[in-house]
This record gives C-alpha cells, sequence and structure tokens, in this order.
C-alpha cells in the first residue's frame, strides 16, 4: 500500500457499493455530525483549515474557492460535482462512482450545507455506463432513507440532487464548459471574469469540485482538519487516487498518500515495467500536464510541490507509464488527434492551432517532415499559452512543448530520416 | 471613478466600463473582430490582447476597469500575439479576397496590413468548408471565410431574436449554420449581419459580385420606408468610376444601403426594407408632362394648372406624406391659403410586410406622416359638395375616389395609368435626387442628399409649388 489509505478503505464486493454497508462503515455520520453540531460556516472552516487542494487538474485550494460564496446574499446557489473525468489516461473518479457512490453523495450534501445550496448536480460523463447506474442507485437508496430532500435528518437543512449525463465532449469537463452543457447550450467554455462562483449555473454563485475533491470532504468532517492535514506532506495534504496505465505490470486505481517515492510506487506497488524494461518518461497526470522522464523523477516524491518545481504537475491523476523503446514522435501525434478533435473551435488560437499540430505531427510520422517544424510546433505551442478561453488550447501547447523539450532529438531523427527512431512503437515489446 | 493608465495615459474611468470601451472613448484603438458595441461579450477572437503590468495579456474587451492598473495596447508581446492570432485565423482561411464582395472593407485585410503582414507560416493543406451556402432568400453563407466571432449568431439571439443562427460541430470544422424552424428568411432584419460580418463570409445576393466597393461612394439618406425614418447610406457608383460604355445604367443605380449608424434613430440597424429601397425607387419613372394624358411642355403644363387654380371655387389638395419637411412647409406657405388641404397616406402596408415590432418597424409605411400632420391636421381627405379640382400630390389614392367633375392636377414620379387620367399631370423629383428632411414618429429630424441629378422633364416638388403659386403667366 503506497501509504496510508482515506477513500479505498475497504474491500470491494458485489455490495460494498450499497447504502447499507456504507453506513457500516460509518457512513452518513459525517452528515449527522455537521448538521447535528456545526454551523455552515463552520464546515467552510474547517474545509479551508484542512488545505484540501483540488483533485480535477488545477489543484486549487478547495476552501479558497468555497469562501467566495456569500451564505447569504439571497441568491440561489449551485454544487457541481465535475464528474466528465475525460482527460486521457484519468479513470480515478469512475472508482468512487461504482464503487463508493454515498461518499460522493454524503460529502455533497455537506457542501452543500455549508455553502446553502438548494439543488446540486452531478454532471457523469456520457460513456459511463456502470458509473452512472451505481450513482442512480445510490441516488435512489438516499432518497428512499431521507438523506436527500426535505428535511433531511430532522433538520432545517433540504436538498435536492440531479443526475446529468454529458454527451461525450472533453471540453465540457472544463468547469465553465459544464455549466453551458448543463444549461441545455454548446459546451462552451466561458470567459472569466466573472468567475463561476460570482455568476456561474444560471448566472448564479455556483461551486464546481471534482468528484474526487468531494470525496474527501466528508473524511474531513468526520475527523477533522488535522487529521487530515496528518496525512500527505504539509504543502501536499491528504491522499490522491491515481489511474495508472501504460506499460506497467498492475494498471488500475491506487490511492496514494501524498509525498510517497514515485520509483517506489511504479516498481513495488505497480508491479514495475513489463519485461523488464527501463522507463523512458511518465505523464504524471493526465496528457495535459508535462511528460518527466525516467531520470527526472527517479528521486522525485508525489506531491504537488515537488511536481511543480519539476516543471510539471499532478494534473488530474491520469499517470500513463511510457517504457524505453516509445516512438514519442507517435505519441504526440496521438495526443495532438485527440485535443484537435476535442478543441471546442470557440477562440482562434486553439480552433486552429490544434489542427496545425496535428496536421504536422501526421506529417512527420508519414515521413514527410521539415526542418522548420519543429520550431513551428514550438510557435504554434507558444501562441496557445494563456491566449485562450480555456486550459484545452494550454494544455495541447503544453503537451506538445514539454514532450519536444525532453525528446527533441527523435522529432530531429525522424524528419531527418523520413522514419521514426523506434519504428513508431506505441507498445512495450519484448525486446528491441 | 477608477483611474486608469492606458499607454502611460491617466485616464479616470467608470466602474462599469471594461478596457475596450475606455480605450476606444480616449483614442487609443485595439484591434477586435469579436466585440461589437451592440452585442454581449464573447471574447473569442483574442485579437484584443493588450499587455497589463502583473498580470500578462489578457482580452480587452471581457477585462473590467480597476483601479491603478497600467494597461499596455502596443507592446512587443501585443504586438507578437497579434501576429500570431493572424496567423492562425488565415490558416484556413482561403484568402480569396479577389472574389470576396468584402474585399476593401474587409476587418481582416485591414488588420493584415497593419498589424501582420506575414506570409503564411504553414506548409500544410487548408481545412475546407461549404461555399455559398444557402442561408435563406437573400444571403449566401462562405464558412470557408468565416473566423466564427458569432456576431451573427448573437444578432439573431440578442437584436432581432429570431434565433436563426446556430454553430453546428465544433473545433475547426465548425460551421455556422441555420436553425432549424427557425428560417432566417423569416428574420426581417436579417441583413444586418452581412454588414456586422468583420470578413466576407455573408454576402448579399442582390449584391453579390455586383461591384468592387471602392468603385462606389455613400450618400446619407433616410428610409422613407416607415415612419422609424431610418438614417441609411445609399451606395453609387463614384463620379470618376462612371462607366462610360457597357451598362451605363449602373452610374444612375443604387448598389446597395447599409445603415448610417444614429443613436438617436436606428442604432447600427436598419430592417431588410431599407435594403431594397432599389426596388421602390427605381420603379419605371415618369418624366414628361402631360394634359389629358398629351405630353406637353413644362410651361404648358404649369399654365393649365395655374389657370385651373384659379378658376376653382372649392379646390381641395391631397398633400403627400412622402414630402420632405421643406417641401410640405411651402406648400403650406404657398398654397395653404388656395386649398382645403388634406393628409394623403401614399403607402399603405404590403402583404407579408412585418406591422410593427419593438425594435425599429413601424405600422406607418411613409416617412413623415408626423410633419405633414403639423401642418395640415389629422383629418382623413372628404370632398364636399362642390369639390371642383383636387390636386393630388404623390401615389397610392385611388382616383375612383374623386369627385367625379372635378378636375385633376397631378404630382407623381412614376410611370403610373392615373397620369394620363389628370388634366394636368407634372412629374416631380424622387427622394434621390434632392435634399430634404423628414421628421419621424418620435419628432426626430433627419437628412437626406442626392444621389443622381433629375431628368430635365421632372420638376422638384418644391419649385413646382412655388411656381403654381406664382401669379399666371399674362394675367398679373
Ligand atoms: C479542457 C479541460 C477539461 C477538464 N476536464 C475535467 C474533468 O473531466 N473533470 C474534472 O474534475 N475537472 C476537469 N477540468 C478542470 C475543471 O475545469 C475544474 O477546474 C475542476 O472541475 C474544479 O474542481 P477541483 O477544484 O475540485 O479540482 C478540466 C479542465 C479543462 C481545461
Ligand atoms: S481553448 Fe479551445 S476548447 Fe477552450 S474555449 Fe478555446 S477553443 Fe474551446
Ligand atoms: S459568418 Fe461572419 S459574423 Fe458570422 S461568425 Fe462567421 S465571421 Fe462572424
Ligand atoms: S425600420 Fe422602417 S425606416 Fe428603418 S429601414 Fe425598416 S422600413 Fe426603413
Ligand atoms: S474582441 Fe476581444 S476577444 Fe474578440
Amino acid at each position: 500500500m503506497p501509504g496510508r489509505q482515506l477513500i479505498m478503505t475497504f474491500p470491494v464486493t458485489a455490495t460494498s457499493h450499497a447504502l447499507p454497508e456504507y453506513r457500516a462503515r460509518g457512513g452518513y455520520g459525517a452528515l449527522a455530525k455537521a448538521l447535528g453540531q456545526m454551523k455552515p460556516q463552520d464546515v467552510v472552516k474547517e474545509i479551508t483549515a484542512s488545505g484540501l487542494q483540488g483533485r480535477g487538474g488545477a489543484a486549487f485550494a478547495v476552501g479558497r474557492k468555497w469562501q467566495v460564496v456569500q451564505y447569504d446574499d439571497g441568491q440561489p446557489h449551485y454544487l457541481i460535482a465535475n464528474a466528465d473525468e475525460g482527460e486521457p489516461g484519468t479513470f480515478k473518479d469512475r472508482w468512487i462512482l461504482e464503487n463508493n457512490p454515498h461518499m460522493l453523495l454524503e460529502s455533497m450534501l455537506i457542501a452543500s450545507y455549508a455553502l446553502n445550496v438548494r439543488n446540486c448536480f452531478v454532471y457523469i460523463r456520457g460513456e459511463f455506463d456502470l458509473p452512472y447506474r451505481r450513482l442512480a442507485e445510490a441516488v435512489e437508496e438516499a432518497y428512499a432513507a431521507g438523506l436527500f430532500g426535505r428535511n433531511i435528518l430532522g433538520s432545517d437543512f433540504s436538498c435536492d440532487i440531479v443526475v446529468y449525463r454529458g454527451a461525450g465532449a472533453y471540453v465540457a469537463g472544463e468547469a465553465s464548459g459544464l455549466i453551458s452543457s448543463l444549461e441545455g447550450k454548446k459546451g462552451y467554455p466561458r470567459n472569466r471574469p466573472p468567475r463561476l462562483t460570482v455568476k456561474g449555473l444560471y448566472q448564479r454563485p455556483t461551486v464546481v469540485n471534482n468528484v474526487e475533491s468531494l470525496s474527501n470532504i466528508a473524511w474531513i468532517i468526520n475527523h477533522g482538519a488535522d487529521a487530515f492535514k496528518a496525512v500527505g506532506t504539509p504543502k501536499s495534504p491528504g491522499t490522491r487516487l491515481f489511474s495508472v496505465s501504460g506499460h506497467i505490470n498492475r494498471p488500475g486505481v491506487y490511492e496514494v498518500e501524498l509525498g510517497y517515492p514515485w520509483m517506489k510506487f511504479l516498481d513495488e506497488d505497480c508491479g514495475g515495467i513489463p519485461h523488464g524494461r527501463g522507463i523512458k518518461c511518465v505523464v504524471p497526470g493526465g496528457v495535459s500536464s508535462k511528460v518527466l522522464t525516467g531520470a527526472d523523477i527517479a528521486n522525485l516524491k508525489i506531491s504537488h510541490e515537488e511536481l511543480w518545481d519539476a516543471g510539471s504537475t499532478l494534473g488530474s491523476g491520469g499517470m500513463i507509464v511510457i517504457a524505453e523503446g516509445t516512438c514519442m514522435v507517435a505519441l504526440l501525434q496521438v495526443l495532438m488527434r485527440f485535443y484537435h478533435h476535442e478543441s471546442c473551435g470557440q477562440c482562434t488560437p486553439c480552433r486552429h492551432g490544434t489542427g496545425w499540430l496535428h496536421r504536422i505531427l501526421d506529417r512527420i510520422v508519414a515521413g514527410d517532415g521539415r526542418a522548420d517544424d519543429i520550431e513551428r510546433l514550438y510557435y504554434i505551442s507558444k501562441f496557445n499559452d494563456g491566449t485562450t478561453i480555456c486550459g484545452l488550447g494550454d494544455a495541447a501547447g503544453y503537451a506538445c512543448s514539454g514532450i519536444l523539450d525532453k525528446f527533441r532529438d527523435e522529432f530531429e531523427y525522424c524528419i531527418e530520416h523520413k522514419r521514426s527512431k523506434f519504428g513508431g512503437n506505441l507498445e512495450c515489446l519484448r525486446s528491441s | 471613478m477608477p483611474e486608469i493608465f492606458i499607454n502611460g495615459q491617466a485616464i479616470e474611468a467608470r466602474d462599469d466600463q471594461t478596457v475596450m470601451e475606455v480605450a476606444r472613448e480616449h483614442g487609443h484603438f485595439i484591434p477586435y473582430f469579436c466585440w461589437h458595441p451592440q452585442l454581449s461579450v464573447v471574447g473569442n477572437c483574442r485579437m484584443c490582447l493588450v499587455e497589463v503590468e502583473g498580470r500578462g495579456l489578457d482580452i480587452a474587451c471581457n477585462m473590467p476597469v480597476a483601479k491603478g492598473m497600467q494597461v499596455f495596447t502596443n507592446s512587443e508581446e501585443v504586438q507578437a500575439h497579434r501576429k500570431a492570432i493572424l496567423q492562425f485565423i488565415t490558416l484556413n482561411h482561403p484568402v480569396d479576397c479577389g472574389i470576396c464582395d468584402k474585399a476593401g472593407e474587409c476587418v481582416l485585410q485591414d488588420y493584415h496590413y497593419e498589424y501582420s503582414g506575414q506570409r503564411s507560416l504553414s506548409h500544410d493543406e487548408k481545412v475546407r468548408s461549404t461555399k455559398f451556402y444557402n442561408l435563406s432568400n437573400r444571403i449566401l453563407l462562405d464558412n470557408e471565410r468565416c473566423i466564427l466571432c458569432l456576431r451573427c449568431t448573437r444578432f439573431t439571439h440578442e437584436v432581432s431574436k429570431s434565433m436563426a443562427l446556430g454553430v453546428e460541430r465544433r473545433g475547426d470544422v465548425s460551421n455556422i449554420r441555420p436553425v432549424e424552424d427557425r428560417p432566417l428568411s423569416e428574420d426581417p432584419y436579417s441583413d444586418n449581419i452581412i454588414d456586422i460580418c468583420p470578413v466576407g463570409a455573408l454576402l448579399s445576393r442582390q449584391f453579390l459580385h455586383k461591384s468592387r466597393v471602392w468603385f462606389l461612394q455613400p450618400t446619407p439618406s433616410v428610409c422613407p420606408g416607415c415612419a422609424r425614418g431610418c438614417t441609411v447610406q445609399i451606395w453609387h457608383r463614384k463620379p470618376e468610376w462612371k462607366l462610360k460604355a457597357l451598362d451605363q445604367r449602373q452610374n444612375e443605380n443604387i448598389a446597395r444601403v447599409t445603415p448610417l449608424d444614429n443613436p438617436a434613430v436606428n442604432g447600427p440597424w436598419i430592417c431588410n426594407k431599407g435594403r431594397d429601397l432599389a426596388q421602390m425607387f427605381e420603379r419605371v419613372r415618369a418624366d414628361e408632362p402631360m394634359l389629358k394624358g398629351r405630353p406637353v411642355t413644362v410651361p404648358a403644363a404649369l399654365d393649365e394648372a395655374r389657370r385651373l387654380i384659379g378658376a376653382a371655387r372649392h379646390p381641395v389638395a391631397l398633400v403627400s406624406n412622402w414630402g420632405s419637411n421643406e417641401e410640405l412647409e411651402t406648400f403650406k406657405d404657398k398654397l395653404g391659403e388656395v386649398f382645403h388641404c388634406f393628409v394623403k397616406q401614399d403607402w399603405q402596408r404590403q402583404p407579408g410586410e412585418r406591422i410593427e415590432d419593438d425594435l425599429l418597424i413601424r405600422g406607418d409605411k411613409n416617412p413623415n406622416t408626423t410633419r405633414a400632420r403639423e401642418l395640415f391636421g389629422h383629418a382623413e381627405p372628404d370632398f364636399k359638395d362642390g369639390t371642383d379640382l383636387v390636386l393630388v400630390w404623390g401615389e397610392g389614392f385611388d382616383f375612383a375616389r374623386l369627385p367625379p367633375r372635378a378636375g385633376i392636377i397631378f404630382l407623381n414620379s412614376y410611370l403610373q395609368p392615373e397620369n394620363g387620367h389628370a388634366d394636368v399631370f407634372l412629374p416631380v423629383s424622387i427622394q434621390t435626387e434632392r435634399h430634404g428632411h423628414y421628421t419621424n414618429f418620435e419628432g426626430t429630424i433627419s437628412a437626406f442628399e442626392p444621389c443622381f441629378e433629375k431628368k430635365p422633364g421632372v420638376l422638384h416638388a418644391e419649385d413646382l409649388i412655388k411656381a403654381l403659386a406664382a401669379p399666371a403667366r399674362g394675367h398679373p
């Protein structure tokens, strides 16, 4: 086990996701505690004190986001759990939705109580089938048990929940794109200002948090902010779920205590690289985070601060391991195809830049590269950075310049020799 | 009143303003495609990126002013980014300016010269899309030229409220498309999207490949289509580009009509009827005076008219509500005592035409009812026993309603059967041939200027009225 666990605390069985077993594990105790013993402001204080950071990508402090919402401003407020989970390589929220949906629901109730929310939403990825069914069942169970609806647990607090299924756009996972989609419009992200906590869903103050961020709330209310801070590192309290995929012997979802040594995690917990190969690089947290080479991570611990220092981020927790012998040109081509396909097309640099990146890579892979292509890829990446409405344009640029920075020679080789240094390989081969 | 600094200049801004608005007010031009003063902010073109000290680059059109902020609209960073935005915009743009009606007044062309001038940095094929997509009976869409600024969709959602346009698909294959069940052809304001499209993506079918815009000049005018009296620009061939052979009619034709931005009356919009003034003004004209259908000279016709007026005991005048303020005032002054005057409605609502709405269109389909009524009252035309002469000024009156034995003096501009039934027929000039003013339904006065010369046999109504009031020749 990579450190202490707060979420994946029980053996998964055919019934472990259901309400009775959740209750048996102490479930909905935090809700009773919050409603019975805490004022809404106390809940916000506790979450702020815990230092919990967002698990959706940007690691923004959850408490700071919540503090923007004025409890008594006379407007309706909304809370949305972001269950769109579209970042390539990321499938960790899925574990919560399938195996511990009540943990999310209990946490959302506590958050709604704290933020004066009468109606909350889960925006769930359209392709999710089992996670959706499990979540929908859990919502039914919770309503039947009086955990949603009017006067929850005999208190003055009332709250309803709607589960809304997306239609398969990555960009609808971006918080404001999600809101546009939830409002029934095309999933176009919106410019800030106004911030969503000022004008979000239906132009009302809205908090959007990732599924995993929210799921930590119940634990924090149960055990207190200090107990939470005792887990992880001072700058990265708590644990994070990682979905590990790629060239690794035991892919899957792991809960890692922040500050855990990276190589130890990959070698011991995840069983190392197949066929005893070395690590070429890892995508630390979804393809929008910059890659780190095997050498970069050799002595790194898994924490926000160490990743930032190394020039990358823990992002969405989608960790992709890439073995020696993989062609980075072909890999980047796959990534750029993704961003090109997913750009919503609002902003000029992203609408055209993502396609341009994709076409250049198609050409290089086809053996038609030009000497100025690398410079051009950098140019496009640079002018997508910080010039777009949402982070998708930036992310395409980061992914591209991140790989170019570390593996420029492979691109030069491919352009010069009109073929890949590694035969365009994306598999983890037995021998070279 | 936060004080902000733009390029070092201290400016008192209002709290609710954006940097874009403040910069424009104070002469610091920031280029933009998607921003429009009358539409909501979408901030998608990214052309208006400016640098804010301590904050880096962000778009000016969506940037609220903040006390003490230092904005730079032309720093090196800003210039480099503008160049890049233009590279991205033209990446898949066909650059077919040679066959594009917008050439010469295209924002993309202007900005390319002003801010880039670079060749494309791309070696790859462009994304192709639909050209000449049929948006409505009036408008064609070239999706390859479209830069997706969403001005057209916002216009149909926020101004005309037809909701007729939307975006189909996403990314670099996004296409502006009509919304099912909401036909753009039923939007009487649709042609405004042609004007506000910053590029040549929306094309007027009427104007398609008719003329390069630099051969044309605009003359300020007023749309007579309804009592709103929108101020417009009537575009016609420049004198120095007059055609000397081939289709010389083009020299005298209205090439197109566009709005003349006017906050007091119509803002930057007009309705499609205003675009179609050519259909109204280019009907076949009457250009010869007649006595009972027989062509005569102008003096002969005037003499006969004066004789009839002098002999009449109970003359009635039906005054045109298409007359300018000047003409109406002259009539009142010179002939108001001679005739018993009524205001005549020259135009009625046409079948299918929108009656009235709360944007521009008014139920009264005439330009100057306000001034005409001020001078001549509200009574409906009424012929008492003994009416022995009727002066009819302008079209639209059914001659069967005239008293059977009364004489008729008819002032009209177009070739119509009634002309030959009048005892005296006098052809008069139309709005595009003279100066004048109209008073709209709210009392706002707007001026129109001549675009073309009148024909020799045609008279300006004002001169004609004065001549009719003068004593007949030989009878001092
Ligand atoms: C293109 C794009 C896609 C995103 N997709 C997701 C997603 O699928 N799930 C998610 O939780 N956050 C996603 N985000 C981040 C959200 O915008 C938002 O920051 C997050 O949901 C906030 O939650 P947190 O503060 O709890 O992390 C995405 C961001 C971008 C720019
Ligand atoms: S950056 Fe890309 S995905 Fe995001 S709003 Fe702009 S065009 Fe859409
Ligand atoms: S058609 Fe013109 S106005 Fe409409 S989005 Fe395209 S460029 Fe903008
Ligand atoms: S609203 Fe009336 S005045 Fe304005 S353009 Fe239309 S018809 Fe002419
Ligand atoms: S004008 Fe500001 S982004 Fe288009």
